[in-house]
C-alpha cells in the first residue's frame, strides 16, 4: 500500500479512522460538514412520509384538508419535485464548504 | 397487442444506430490530435451531462413511468432513491475513494482488505448485479422490439440480444467512441419534446408537462385521482422508505456509477459535475410520472377499461403507448421507442463490459490463470460476455416484475454488500477482511433469501420485500463487519497510515 514516509511516523494510537470520533484538524471539519450535509437529506426525505402516515390515515379527508401547490397536492409536489431541488441544493451547499475547507487547508500548507 | 410491424420506427432505429456509429468514427479521428487537450476543455456541466447519460437506463427511460401509471406517489420512491443516492455517494464517500484511488468494487477491496477472497466474491457481486441490471434492461428492448415488430415478446428479446451483441461488436471492432454529452441530449430530447406534445394534444399546458400533470390528476373521475393522490394507495410507508432508502444506499455503492463518478481529472470537478448530473437526471425524472398521468388521463377520457394483467403488461412501455393513444404523428412515438432502446442499450455496454472484466481480470487471471496473455484475456472476456447475454436471456424470458422492480433488486444487493465494504473501508480503519467476507455473505444471503424463499413464508417478503431490503439489509452488514473485525486482527498498520495520511487528509 503505497504512503507517504515524510511525515513522522505516527504512533499506533494516532492511526484510528471513524467516523464518530474522527481526527482534530481537517478531518473533523470535514466530518462536521457531512454531518449537516446528512441530516439535512434526511429529515427532509423521511420526514415527510413519517408525518405522511401518522396524520393521514384515511383518503377522502386527506385530500380534503391538506394545501394543494400548483393543483397538486403538497405533499405530493414536494416528493415529485421539490426534493430533487433540495438535493440539487444540497450538493451545492456541500460543495462550497469543502471548497472553502481544503482551499484553507491548502493555504495552511 | 396488435400484430404488425412498424416501419417508422424500424427506420429510424436503423438510421439512428447507424448515425452513431459514424458519429462514433468521426470522434474516434478527432480524439487521435488533441489527445488529453478535451479533457482539461471539459465543463462541470459537460461532466454533470456524462454523469446522467451513464445513468438513463430504460429503468429511467421506461421504467419509471410505468411505476407511476401503476402505483401513482409510490412511484416517487424510485425516483427520490435514484437522485437521493447521489447526495449520499457525494457527501459520504466521493472524495476520500478518489483520494484512495481504487475505482472498481473489486480493485478497492483487494487493496483495502488485503484479501484475494474478498477480491473475487465482490467480483461475482459485481457481475451478479450487472446480470440483474441487464435483465431489466433486455425486457425494455424485449417490450419495445415487440411493440415495433410486431412479434412475440419471446422472440422480440432473441431479436433484440442479437441485434445489441452485434452492435456491440461492430461498434468495437470499429472502436467507436461514444460521446456521452450528445447522447445525453439525444435522451432528454426525445423524452421531453413527445411529452410537450401528448400535454398538448390532452389540453394542458404543454410548456411545463412537469407541472401541468397535476391537473390531469385532478380532473380524473374522483375516485381514480384518489388512488394516484393519496400516498399510501399501493404501499405501505414502510414499504416506501424501505424502497427509497434501498435505491440511495443502492445508487452510492453501484460500480458503474462510482467509476464513471472518478473519469474526471480532479476531486473539485467530480464533485461540481454531480451537482450538474442530478440536475439533468431530475429533468427526466421530473418528466416521467407525466407520461403514467397522462395515460390515465386518455384511458378515462375515452371510456377505455383496463383489467389489472393488462395494464401491467402495458406498464413498462406506457411511454410510447401513451404517446400512440393520444394520436401523436408517428415520428414522435417512434422517437420515444428509439430513445427507450439507446438508453438500454447504452446501459448494457456499460454493464456487460464491467461484467466481462470482472470475469476476465479478477476471476480468469487472478485465480485461474496467471500467467494469460493480453490476447487470451480479451478472448476470454469476449466468451464471457456471449454466456453473461445467454444468462440474462434466460432470466429475461420471464421477466420477475417490472423493469423498475428489477433494477431495483440489483440496487438491493448493491446496497447490501458493496456500500457497507465502501463505507467501513474508508470510514473505520479497524474494519478488516474478515468483517469484508462476513458481511458481503450476509448482505448476499439478506437479499437473495426473500426472493427464493418468500413464496413459501410470506412474513418474509412483508419484512424484506425483494427490492426494498437494504433498509435492515445493510445496517445488519455494517454490524456485522464490526463485530468480526472486532473479533479478529486488525488490518497491517501500513494500510491504516495510508488511510489517515492519504485518504483523510487535504
Amino acid at each position: 500500500m503505497p504512503h507517504s514516509n515524510r511525515q513522522q511516523p505516527l504512533q499506533d494510537r494516532d492511526l484510528h479512522v471513524n467516523f464518530f470520533r474522527p481526527r482534530p484538524g481537517f478531518m473533523r471539519k470535514e466530518v462536521t460538514i457531512i454531518w449537516i450535509a446528512l441530516v439535512a437529506w434526511a429529515i427532509m426525505i423521511f420526514v415527510m412520509p413519517i408525518h405522511l402516515a401518522m396524520t393521514h390515515d384515511d383518503p377522502v379527508r386527506t385530500l380534503a384538508e391538506v394545501p394543494y401547490v400548483f393543483g397538486i397536492p403538497v405533499y405530493f409536489w414536494y416528493s415529485g419535485q421539490f426534493l430533487i431541488v433540495w438535493f440539487i441544493l444540497l450538493c451545492i451547499f456541500f460543495n462550497v464548504l469543502i471548497d472553502w475547507l481544503s482551499s484553507s487547508y491548502r493555504k495552511r500548507r | 397487442m396488435e400484430a404488425s410491424y412498424r416501419i417508422t420506427p424500424i427506420f429510424l432505429l436503423i438510421c439512428v444506430l447507424v448515425v452513431s456509429l459514424i458519429i462514433g468514427l468521426m470522434t474516434r479521428r478527432q480524439d487521435r490530435g488533441g489527445y488529453g487537450l478535451q479533457v482539461r476543455s471539459i465543463g462541470h456541466a459537460s461532466i454533470g451531462a456524462a454523469i446522467a447519460s451513464n445513468w438513463m437506463s430504460a429503468a429511467s427511460f421506461l421504467g419509471i413511468a410505468g411505476v407511476f401509471f401503476l402505483q401513482g406517489y409510490f412511484a416517487f420512491a424510485f425516483i427520490l432513491g435514484w437522485t437521493g443516492g447521489y447526495v449520499l455517494l457525494l457527501v459520504l464517500m466521493g472524495s476520500q475513494i478518489r483520494r484512495f484511488g481504487k475505482y472498481t468494487a473489486p480493485d478497492f477491496v483487494e487493496a483495502r482488505y488485503d484479501s484475494t477472497v474478498a477480491r473475487v466474491f465482490s467480483a461475482v457481486i459485481a457481475i451478479v448485479i450487472s446480470l440483474i441490471y441487464c435483465v431489466a434492461q433486455y425486457k425494455g428492448i424485449g417490450l419495445v422490439f415487440a411493440w415495433m415488430f410486431g412479434i412475440e415478446y419471446t422472440q422480440a428479446l432473441i431479436f433484440g440480444i442479437v441485434v445489441t451483441l452485434v452492435y456491440l461488436m461492430v461498434a468495437g471492432a470499429l472502436k467507436a467512441a461514444r460521446n456521452p454529452q450528445i447522447h445525453y441530449l439525444i435522451l432528454i430530447l426525445s423524452f421531453v419534446i413527445p411529452l410537450m406534445m401528448i400535454a398538448k394534444k390532452l389540453g394542458y399546458n404543454w410548456l411545463l408537462p412537469q407541472f401541468s400533470y397535476g391537473h390531469a390528476l385532478r380532473d380524473l373521475p374522483e375516485q381514480v385521482a384518489r388512488t394516484y393522490l393519496y400516498p399510501w394507495t399501493f404501499g405501505t410507508p414502510y414499504e416506501w422508505i424501505a424502497l427509497c432508502f434501498t435505491l440511495m444506499v443502492g445508487t452510492a455503492g453501484l460500480p458503474h456509477v462510482l467509476s464513471r463518478f472518478y473519469t474526471v481529472p480532479n476531486n473539485r470537478d467530480a464533485r461540481w459535475g454531480v451537482v450538474w448530473g442530478l440536475f439533468f437526471i431530475g429533468l427526466l425524472y421530473w418528466s416521467a410520472p407525466a407520461f403514467g398521468a397522462f395515460a390515465e388521463t386518455w384511458l378515462s377520457r375515452s371510456g377505455t377499461l383496463l383489467d389489472p394483467q393488462e395494464a401491467q403488461a402495458l406498464a413498462d412501455i406506457i411511454v410510447i403507448k401513451t404517446a400512440e393513444w393520444v394520436g401523436l404523428n408517428d415520428i414522435f412515438v417512434s422517437v420515444l421507442a428509439i430513445g427507450g432502446i439507446l438508453a438500454a442499450i447504452s446501459t448494457i455496454t456499460g454493464l456487460l463490459m464491467t461484467g466481462a472484466g470482472a470475469i476476465s481480470y479478477d476471476i480468469y487471471y487472478r485465480l485461474i490463470n496467471p500467467r494469460a496473455s493480453e490476447r487470451h484475456l480479451l478472448l476470454v472476456a469476449k466468451g464471457a460476455t456471449l454466456v453473461l447475454a445467454v444468462i440474462v436471456l434466460v432470466i429475461a424470458v420471464n421477466p420477475p416484475g417490472l423493469i423498475a422492480q428489477i433494477t431495483a433488486v440489483a440496487f438491493a444487493l448493491a446496497g447490501n454488500t458493496l456500500f457497507p465494504i465502501f463505507l467501513l473501508g474508508i470510514w473505520w480503519d479497524r474494519t478488516n477482511k474478515y468483517g469484508a467476507i462476513a458481511g458481503m455473505l450476509v448482505g448476499t444471503v439478506i437479499t437473495f433469501t426473500p426472493i427464493l424463499l418468500g413464496h413459501l413464508v410470506p412474513v418474509l417478503r412483508a419484512i424484506l420485500p425483494p427490492t426494498s431490503t437494504a433498509l435492515i439489509g445493510a445496517p445488519l452488514v455494517i454490524l456485522t463487519m464490526i463485530i468480526v473485525s472486532r473479533l479478529t486482527p486488525p488490518p497491517a498498520e501500513s494500510l491504516r497510515r495510508f488511510l489517515v495520511e492519504k485518504v483523510h487528509s487535504p
